[in-house]
């Protein structure tokens, strides 16, 4: 058995991953609460996100801007503004005219739709099929608690992660926007008879989304130092697996399914023999046993089959 | 029954001319006349409804010469390896696809592990030939045997969830297939397992050219008459399936399975014996590829294969036999022909999907209603 300060920092460092999945998760769950759909293409409209992020810190490299408390906060907006777009562009182009049709074309649709960013990127972007090294932003060092060494980088990741998760639980419980997302995912067309705009509604699930895979981007991009094209095919899967892990629909659900997937990943790699190559392993075989055992998830799907 | 025949020749020779056309003229000429032949079908009704009444009248003499001119490609094709070759790849997406469109398409059963099962059916064929000395059509029959018994640890998954939670569970197999075949020592790792022996048909080796009737084919030209019987038959099980009872039982769960089960329709029992039916078929894919290729590596079924099965399946048409083996045939040589545009090809494979998704989701060749009765094309045997 390992000593507890070793399993302590494996679950501490098992919650940055935690936190992108659970970034990436909340877009899933939102998409299938707003339209019952699974978006596919998210996953690498979180790529795109990440590669926003570096061709701006890029743009404001040039622009003569280095101070990271000024380039942070310009790299997330600009990156969450164009995944943002995109994500509304994807949903109105290929999302909803699906909506209505059978899961599978969706699923088809979406994953096709992710193959065409994930190529854009590859041919479009600057020698798009290295590896990019992506800039160190965030303060080095760190300090000790209980035989966790904590590092000040990681501190910032857990800070904008939650940060972020906050201020949409804050826009979905708060607002006027919330209530609407909230209503149009309860019953559509009883939504749009108490006036609420579909249409508009769901743009902005969508933008919401789409942004935060974007943090979530830029955050994978800061902790790995280093971003690739093909990351976002695992990054869908896991966000898919953690936001039904949680259960579709519910978005504590999928940040709990998100920090889960993350920790369980991390102890994997760590306590089982040649755990690094097997990890993946372990996460999904968990993930296939919890939807047999539990196949709505842990906090339950959002809705009940009509029939 | 001329005219069916003459339809037939027609078509043979602009697919053989698209093939083979090299030069810019030939290729000019080609597209043109591809061009000219689908406009002329589209413009001119009376046309369509006399090539469709000949073939509604002579049904035999249909079947017959497209047997003759399937059985005749291969010569056409001869001065082409690589060509043969990429018809044969395609006739193996014909098997991969009929097994994958029984459980997606008739029984609604989501399986995005296509890539999973191919894998294990080619898989099994590098162990047992390699590591264990068994002869290779041997192990040929035992990839798809091994494929459904895998399969079967995903019952309880198919029986317990549905829609988008069964495409997670069948998209965390593959990922799950991948990782441990990349990893694991008996595997061969990313170098997967190498120099699988080639199948001998009494005493013939397949990598020796094939002589017939004076004309030598290269020997990719074996390959192709083996994956065109194992195509023509697994397309006759399936569609005999399809049009039994268990067909039209499978379609009624998959359109509603409350209605399905009230009916009287045993649901588990059907969706596991589709779920099987279809890996099996699936297996014996990816095992004539393993024994084609002679061997096989991780990335030959990663998840991106399990897409590209999936494709086949929309651009022809869920749920359609037929459509089925005219997806395989456009989708697989397409791409290989437009090689100029071979850094696009991806994307444009993508955009091609999401635009055939969304303007015509029945694909090129929609299933037909199921006719029962007097009059009725099938009866349920």
């Amino acid at each position: 058995m390992p000593a507890p300060e070793i399993v302590l920092q494996q679950a501490f460092n098992g919650l940055m991953l935690g936190v992108m999945y659970a970034l990436i998760a909340v877009g899933f769950t939102l998409f299938f609460g707003v339209l019952d759909v699974i978006h596919f293409s998210h996953g690498d409209i979180f790529m795109l996100g990440a590669f926003a992020g570096l061709a701006l810190l890029g743009l404001w490299g040039a622009a003569g801007l280095a101070a990271a408390p000024v380039v942070l906060p310009l790299t997330f907006a600009g990156a969450m503004l164009v995944t943002g777009l995109v994500g509304v562009a994807a949903e109105r182009a290929c999302v909803k005219p699906l909506a209505r049709s059978a899961p599978l074309m969706t699923l088809l649709a979406t994953l096709s739709l992710g193959l065409v960013i994930r190529e854009a990127i590859l041919i479009f972007y600057p020698r798009g099929a290295d590896p990019k090294p992506f800039p160190a932003l965030l303060p080095a060092g760190g300090f000790d608690v209980a035989g966790v060494f904590v590092r000040y980088e990681n501190l910032a990741i857990l800070g904008i992660g939650f940060g972020a998760m906050i201020a949409v639980d804050l826009v979905i419980n708060r607002t006027r926007l919330g209530a609407a997302i909230r209503a149009v995912a309860q019953d559509p067309d009883a939504a749009q008879m108490m006036g609420v705009n579909l249409d508009r509604t769901v743009d902005w699930t969508f933008f919401i989304g789409s942004a935060l895979a974007a943090i979530a981007g830029i955050l994978n991009g800061l902790y790995y130092s280093e971003i690739h094209f093909i990351m976002g095919i695992m990054g869908g899967v896991i966000g898919f697996s953690a936001a039904a892990i949680g259960g579709l629909g519910n978005v504590y659900g999928a940040i709990l399914g998100g920090l889960l997937f993350g920790v369980l990943q991390t102890m994997a790699a760590a306590f089982i023999p040649r755990g690094s190559e097997f990890r993946d392993v372990v996460a999904f075989a968990v993930v296939m046993l919890f939807l047999i055992f539990r196949p709505t998830g842990i906090l339950g799907e959002k809705s009940v089959e009509r029939v | 029954m001329l005219t069916v025949w003459a339809a037939e020749a027609g078509l043979f020779v602009l697919v053989v001319a698209a093939l083979l056309a090299e030069r810019p003229l030939a290729l000019t000429a080609t597209v043109a006349a591809v061009a000219a032949a689908l406009a002329l079908l589209r413009l001119h009704p009376g046309l369509r409804r006399t090539l469709s009444a000949a073939f509604a009248a002579h049904p035999r003499a249909a079947w017959f010469g497209g047997a003759v001119l399937a059985l005749l490609l291969p010569v056409a094709l001869r001065h082409s390896p690589y060509w043969t070759f990429v018809a044969t790849m395609a006739l193996l997406y014909v098997t991969i696809g009929q097994g994958l469109n029984f459980q997606i398409g008739s029984a609604g059963v989501i399986n995005l592990a296509g890539a999973a099962f191919a894998g294990l059916g080619g898989y099994t064929v590098g162990l047992l030939t390699v590591t264990a000395g068994v002869p290779p059509a041997l192990a040929l029959l035992a990839g798809p045997v091994v494929a459904a018994a895998v399969g079967a640890l995903l019952f309880v998954p198919i029986l317990k969830t549905r829609g988008h939670y069964l495409a997670l569970v069948t998209i965390a197999f593959v990922f799950i297939f991948n990782i441990l075949v990349n990893n694991l020592e008996f595997t061969g790792g990313p170098q997967g397992i190498k120099n699988i022996p080639t199948l001998r048909l009494g005493g013939h080796a397949f990598t020796t050219p094939l002589s017939v009737l004076g004309l030598t084919l290269p020997y990719h030209a074996n390959f192709y008459y083996a994956a065109l019987a194992m195509a023509a038959v697994a397309t006759l099980a399936v569609w005999r399936l399809h049009n039994s009872w268990l067909g039209l039982a499978l379609n009624t769960l998959r359109d509603d399975e409350i209605a399905a089960r009230c009916s009287g329709v045993p649901v588990a029992r059907q969706k596991l014996i589709a779920f099987t039916v279809g890996n099996v078929v699936i297996g014996l894919g990816g095992a004539f590829y393993a024994v084609m290729v002679g061997f096989v590596s991780p990335p030959d079924f990663d998840f991106g294969y399990s897409l590209a099965m999936l494709s086949v399946i929309i651009l022809g048409g869920v749920d359609s036999i037929g459509g089925i083996v005219l997806g395989a045939c456009l989708l697989i040589p397409l791409p290989e022909r437009f090689r100029f545009l071979h850094e696009y090809r991806l994307l444009l494979y993508g955009i091609v999907i999401v635009l055939m998704l969304l303007f015509r989701p029945g694909g090129l060749w929609p299933a037909s209603v199921r006719r029962y009765g007097a009059g009725g094309a099938v009866s349920p045997r």
